[in-house]
């Protein structure tokens, strides 16, 4: 047998073990079905730019794909996929933001929440913007993980890779901080509980 | 700053979580949370991102699953045959490295013993015995050509123009 033979087959082997896909594509659509709308919302919230939003929540999945560890993640169940998935797309923020030629959070296009939005949410979304402005990225992405996401403070410290003694205290700043700039811009906010 | 969590933020949390508040609340924690202030701030929040995210979620412009898993593929399949490719390049690197030492090493000796050979190629020509002059035409050394300067020059295209046409499939 010559090795010309012996070769090809070695590296299709090797190819097919390497290349072979985390998840089918069928359940990887019913996990981006389930999954997908909520990460694009927090990208787009965290960073206020829908655009990027799209682009990173696409790079996510890509990346989420590619990555060796899904194949672990699947067996521990579609949350910690899910939290793994948060936190390729927070990284990819930070990313964003440390590069020089980063948009401003205060180009913020105001036509983006305009659209297909119940008054009560409209309400919300016109308090909710300026205020999130306001705040520094780190603070809106604890906010966001927290308050929209539910996540607790072991998983959002898993997922932002900061110490989770240190989010209880992060989270308390931030929640007080932007519930006073809710309040100012809407002194009737706090009183509809 | 007082950090001590209020006993009731719990309740309170899981109330939100599930979408329950204030109406599977009851009457004393709703009283509670309109004047505890770490409460107060715990509903407005919670309230007000549930909202956003509900909103964003609904605007949220998907692509296709499917072209998101097949771009992840190909991603996945040029990274493994770059890796595998990656020890063939070193492996060819490592031999062009090699034959350039050779090449040095050759041109070092050659030039340290007087290159010997060009004077044996000389007599070559010369030797009528073998008429290698037959094989050229009888103008070319006129002009100042031997065999002698005409052998290398003639291995050395070949070896340039072998790595190039080598070079040029290599890329395609």
């Amino acid at each position: 047998m010559s090795w010309e033979s012996v070769l090809p087959s070695v590296f299709a082997g090797d190819a097919s073990r390497v290349i072979a896909p985390p998840m089918d594509s069928d359940a990887f659509a019913g996990f981006y079905e389930r999954s997908a709308r909520s990460l694009w919302a927090y990208l787009a919230r965290v960073s206020g730019d829908p655009a990027l939003a799209d682009d990173l929540a696409q790079e996510s999945y890509m990346r989420f794909l590619c990555a060796v560890r899904p194949a672990a993640l699947l067996a521990e169940g579609e949350v910690a996929c899910r939290r793994y998935l948060f936190r390729i797309a927070t990284n990819l923020l930070r990313d964003h933001w440390r590069r020089p030629s980063t948009a401003s959070i205060e180009e913020i296009p105001e036509e983006f929440f305009a659209a297909t939005a119940s008054s009560a949410q409209a309400d919300s979304a016109a308090l909710l913007t300026p205020a999130l402005a306001l705040m520094r990225p780190r603070e809106r992405q604890l906010l966001w993980l927290a308050h929209a996401e539910g996540y607790s403070h072991r998983e959002i410290a898993e997922i932002t890779g900061l110490a989770s003694a240190s989010i209880r205290l992060l989270l308390f700043r931030a929640r007080r901080k932007i519930a006073r700039l809710l309040r100012q811009q809407n002194p009737q906010a706090g009183s509809q509980l | 700053m007082n950090l001590a969590a209020c006993p009731r933020e719990k309740e309170i949390a899981v109330l939100l979580a599930l979408g329950a508040w204030p109406q599977a609340a009851a009457p004393e924690l709703c009283t509670h949370a309109a004047t505890c202030r770490a409460c107060a701030d715990l509903v407005l929040v919670t309230q007000t991102f549930q909202q956003a995210r509900a909103q964003s979620a609904a605007a949220a412009p998907l692509a296709a699953p499917g072209a998101i898993w097949w771009r992840a593929q190909l991603r996945r399949r040029n990274a493994a045959v770059e890796r595998m490719g990656r020890p063939l390049l070193g492996a060819q690197i490592f031999a062009l490295a090699v034959n350039l030492v050779l090449a040095v090493g050759f041109l070092g000796w050659e030039a340290r013993h007087g290159f010997a050979w060009l004077n044996w190629l000389e007599q070559l020509r010369q030797d009528s015995a073998l008429h290698l002059d037959a094989l050229w035409p009888s103008t070319l050394f006129t002009s100042g050509w031997s065999p002698a300067l005409l052998i290398p020059v003639l291995a050395m295209l070949a070896l340039v123009g072998g790595v190039v046409v080598y070079l040029g499939s290599e890329k395609q």
